[in-house]
């Protein structure tokens, strides 16, 4: 009976080993292809360790960094800090990140942007060329933006309302990457450095930091709800007053006001209330609008769900910004009216990264349509002399966009963000967010300053998100949103930073 | 003791006396970039260390299975071609006024390993001495346990090696032909009972327990011990071995089938309580999540074979280095098989699993040939241990399961492993030696 058995137990092994090796042609055989051209695939990080890598300029031309081959090594050097978090890195030890990783084929030259010559390239089996890249960022504008923040950490993100393109994405602090993508031994020793750094160099904060977003989200709360039909900007609610003093019951929690800084409390409407920052106003704005409405502007604006900077299949990473508890990498359901409430002036569970923020102020300015963020201008060809070549390869950033709210509510969004700024109440909140104070004579700027309570005895993060030109008849050329971590309240760390960065665009781009 | 030619054996081990120094020389080629083979002192070592216990086994007129060791033979002479190329300072010897490099020390293991074999397989005349004193076989398991729980310090999150001065053993290589003799012990002396009298819930039929519960709180202690060890991919081992027998002892699809669920129930236990068996499953599922972190050697691992391909890079061209530091960490000993499939291609892959297949296929054999059930049992617990090893870490290269750090048998680096699967084909040999003396016997 025991050689029955034994028969048997063999036919299991042989079944065994049989699954064991079709595991082997699995990778072996079936994935083998896929996997070769991976980007962290070693073999592909050995083979451009020798060959030389394109060129990346800045929108005007700069070099950002280049690369030269040294006793057969590619070499990269970068040339601007402030530009770290954007053109991430292109290390032999630690592969590549940012557009040296979006971009990698193109540097690197194993693809062309033109498929069929790219399809002739791989036929006659040539030897990669490089190309180029030239950036939609203005390196004038995002080291005017790194000063403002200055050693303090933060985000500064601008955004082309009309167009997508990114004017600015500055994260600090930052730090250099020729380190990094030097020599193996230096590069390890610089990494761990970063790695042991306290303040976190290495989060690109206006990418991957997620920050509560305080007031600054009650221009979404105020939109969602003007083009939902529930409110309109004259909408008021009764009891709001008294609610101001003595708190608002929803579910048996009492939702309080902040600070109000002496502003006596009035019926207000949704331009003083935008100004003085009501909670208990959008708090009221945020239940007429209700759940599920709330869940699905969220969307369509872009949170819950995670977001490239760039085309799909080709951009930069954003982490996904929550509106709620966030479950699967998606927006859970509200656990109650009183986190609906909270959530409606940028409390609860909400968590955003500025670039989110930035794409609100831009949906705002581009009359409703969020436009299609993208931060690399073109492709063009490689020269050897490290200068920008004529020869354009390829011009990225589809324009268009998505409408996300109607005109009338992106309108009567856009005005009551004039009055946060100019208003009479606004000013004592936002005012330094007034491109007047900075040299600029003849334009307004819209905003929002938010103050986001971390609760304990933590300084809040301090927010503003914004755009100018902002009066009746202008079209807007620059949306921007501003973090400062534990800045404090938004009106005295952000908004003069996106004042200056918002001022300093417009003399940039004067008579364009 | 009479001459015993052994002809199908010699036959089939000619080859590996060109496939060896063969290899070694390829790899020199490839790796100097000169027509030249290189130092060939150590693939010649390893070949006469293969003809010696061919000639030890004929002189001493033994009987035993004649494909065992060709299989064994060629999948060392594959390890050594492998463990040769690779850089020579990740392991070694200081000892004794002597400094030995990778492939020198290994060497020196299959030395002392085919020694302790061709003394078991001629040496052990009678399995008394295994049989009837299994209890005391269990007590040595549980000293060596005891001893690694002690003594034992600590790799990569594993305790399982004893310092001994001059070398480290690993005791969880010794402690599993321990258990499987005792197990063999067991189950040959109450198997009918565990079979006849079975009890049923439900539509499983249960084990008696009576009977069963001695081997079963035995083995729970050892489990458990192991387990603490952070030796997972021991534990996984052990209670591979412990069904196998079972079943072969009782024939009982269901305690199989009990097993398996209390194995699954313990590994959810296991995966919720330890945090290394929770990252564990976590790589496993998803590598490429973390590539340069956590996922890094399943990672590096998946590209090496998609690197081999169909054909291979070709012996010495494997991408072995990148700029200075290894690709695949542990290459030597974990990632042995990942590093002959780079080189040698999915062929090269297929023909080191067709050996160890056939390795286990003779073990069945010599089992199912055996004159009695103990003999049986013990040639079916040794055959599944080496099988099953061989399944699991390959299986785990491939990802085909969670990556456990246990060796492949004969081939990767590591003294005791290679010494412990040696004394395994001995005991197997031996046994086979048995049987077919006494089917002579019979027959005469």
């Amino acid at each position: 009976m025991i050689a029955t058995n034994i028969r048997r137990l063999g036919l299991y092994l042989m079944l065994a080993f049989a699954v064991v090796s079709a595991s082997a042609v699995w990778w072996q055989v079936i994935e083998a292809d896929s996997l070769a051209t991976r980007t962290d695939n070693p073999e592909v990080i050995a083979a451009r360790r020798s060959l030389p890598r394109g060129t990346i300029f800045d929108a005007s031309g700069q070099v950002l960094a280049s690369s030269e081959v040294i006793d057969g090594l590619s070499r990269r050097t970068y040339f601007d800090p402030a530009f770290t978090h954007v053109l991430g890195y292109s290390s032999l030890r630690f592969g590549t990140t940012g557009i040296e990783r979006a971009f990698e084929d193109i540097l690197v030259g194993q693809t062309d942007p033109n498929p069929i010559r790219d399809l002739i390239s791989d036929v006659l089996d040539r030897q990669p060329q490089p190309r180029d890249l030239t950036l939609t960022i203005d390196q004038r504008l995002q080291d005017f933006a790194a000063a403002q923040l200055g050693g303090d950490p933060g985000a500064v993100v601008a955004i082309d309302p009309r167009t997508g393109a990114v004017l600015a994405l500055v994260s600090t602090p930052t730090f250099d990457a020729t380190p990094i993508s030097g020599d193996p031994d230096g590069a390890q020793g610089a990494m761990d450095a970063l790695r042991n750094d306290p303040a976190e160099p290495l989060l690109s904060r206006a990418r991957q930091g997620l920050y509560v977003p305080g007031s600054i989200m009650k221009v979404f709360t105020a939109a969602a709800a003007l083009d939902a039909g529930v409110t309109t900007p004259d909408t008021t609610f009764d009891n709001q007053p008294r609610e101001e003093r003595e708190g608002f019951v929803v579910d048996g929690f009492a939702i309080r006001e902040h600070d109000l800084g002496g502003i006596e409390p009035a019926l207000w409407a949704l331009s003083p209330a935008l100004q003085v920052s009501s909670n208990i106003y959008f708090a009221h704005v945020g239940l007429e609008l209700g759940q599920e409405n709330f869940l699905e502007y969220a969307r369509r604006f872009g949170f819950c769900a995670p977001m490239r900077i760039g085309p799909p299949d080709r951009g930069l990473s954003v982490g996904t910004s929550f509106v709620t508890e966030a479950v699967d990498g998606d927006c859970g359901p509200f656990r109650d009216n009183v986190e609906l409430a909270s959530a409606a002036f940028g409390q609860g569970r909400t968590a955003v990264t500025p670039v989110q923020m930035a794409m609100l102020a831009a949906a705002i300015a581009g009359d409703g349509v969020a436009p299609n963020p993208y931060v690399v201008k073109d492709v063009r060809a490689h020269s050897d002399d490290g200068s920008l070549s004529d020869q354009v390869l390829e011009t990225l950033g589809s324009g268009g966009g998505t409408r996300v709210v109607g005109s009338a509510a992106a309108a009567a969004t856009r005005q009551a963000m004039v009055d946060a700024v100019n208003g009479e109440l606004g000013r004592l909140y936002a005012g330094q967010a007034d491109v007047t104070l900075y040299g600029i004579g003849d334009a307004r700027s819209a905003g929002k300053t938010g103050t986001a309570e971390l609760g304990g005895e933590q300084a809040p993060h301090s927010w503003f998100i914004g755009f100018a030109p902002a009066e009746d008849d202008a079209t807007p050329r620059i949306a921007i949103a501003v973090l400062v971590e534990r800045g404090g309240s938004g009106s005295a760390g952000a908004a003069p930073i996106a004042g200056r960065v918002m001022a300093e665009w417009l003399r940039l781009t004067a008579g364009s | 003791m009479r001459i015993a030619w052994r002809g199908a054996e010699l036959k089939l081990l000619l080859p590996i006396l060109l496939l060896v120094p063969f290899g070694f020389a390829v790899t020199n080629v490839a790796l100097s970039g000169a027509l030249e083979t290189g130092d060939l002192t150590m693939a010649v070592g390893y070949v006469a260390l293969i003809a010696v216990a061919h000639v030890v086994l004929v002189a001493s007129g033994h009987r035993g299975d004649q494909l065992v060791l060709p299989a064994v033979g060629v999948m060392g002479g594959i390890g050594m071609i492998m463990l040769n190329r690779l850089p020579q300072d990740l392991a070694g010897t200081r000892a004794f006024g002597l400094e030995l490099g990778m492939a020198s020390t290994q060497l020196l293991w299959f030395a002392v390993g085919i020694v302790a074999m061709l003394a078991i397989a001629v040496g052990l005349r009678d399995d008394g001495i295994l049989r009837h004193y299994k209890y005391s076989w269990a007590a040595v398991g549980i000293a060596l346990l005891a001893a690694t729980m002690l003594f034992g310090y600590e790799v990569n999150g594993a305790r399982l090696w004893i310092d001994l001065g001059p070398v480290s053993i690993q005791p969880g290589e010794l402690l599993k032909i321990v258990l499987v003799i005792f197990i063999a012990g067991y189950l040959a002396e109450t198997r009918t009972l565990l079979t006849s009298a079975s009890m049923r819930i439900g539509f499983l039929s249960v084990p008696p327990l009576p009977y069963f519960l001695p081997m079963l709180v035995l083995f729970a202690a050892v489990m458990l011990i192991v387990v603490r060890l952070n030796d997972l991919g021991t534990a996984l081992l052990f209670f591979g071995i412990f069904l196998t027998m079972l079943f072969v002892a009782t024939g009982r699809r269901s305690y199989v089938l009990i097993g398996l669920i209390l194995f699954v129930a313990g590994f959810y236990v296991a995966y919720q309580m330890f945090g290394h068996v929770h990252a564990r499953v976590d790589v496993w599922l998803d590598p490429f999540a973390d590539p340069l972190g956590a996922g890094f050697q399943p990672v590096r691992a998946i590209y090496a074979l998609g690197r081999g391909g169909l054909f291979g890079e070709g012996l010495g061209q494997g991408l072995v280095t990148l700029g200075g530091s290894l690709t695949i960490p542990f290459v030597h000993t974990d990632f042995i098989f990942t590093a002959i499939a780079e080189e040698l291609g999915l062929l090269g892959a297929f023909a080191l699993l067709g050996f160890a297949a056939v390795l286990v296929f003779r073990g069945l054999r010599i089992a199912a040939l055996a004159r009695d059930d103990f003999g049986a049992l013990l040639a079916v617990g040794l055959t599944a241990s080496l099988g099953l090893q061989t399944l699991i870490i390959i299986g785990g290269n491939t990802k085909l399961i969670p990556l456990t750090g246990i060796t492949l048998p004969f081939v990767s680096y590591g003294g005791s492993s290679v010494v412990a699967s040696f004394i395994m084909i001995g005991l197997l040999l031996a046994i086979s030696h048995r049987s077919r003396t006494a089917e002579e016997a019979s027959e005469s």
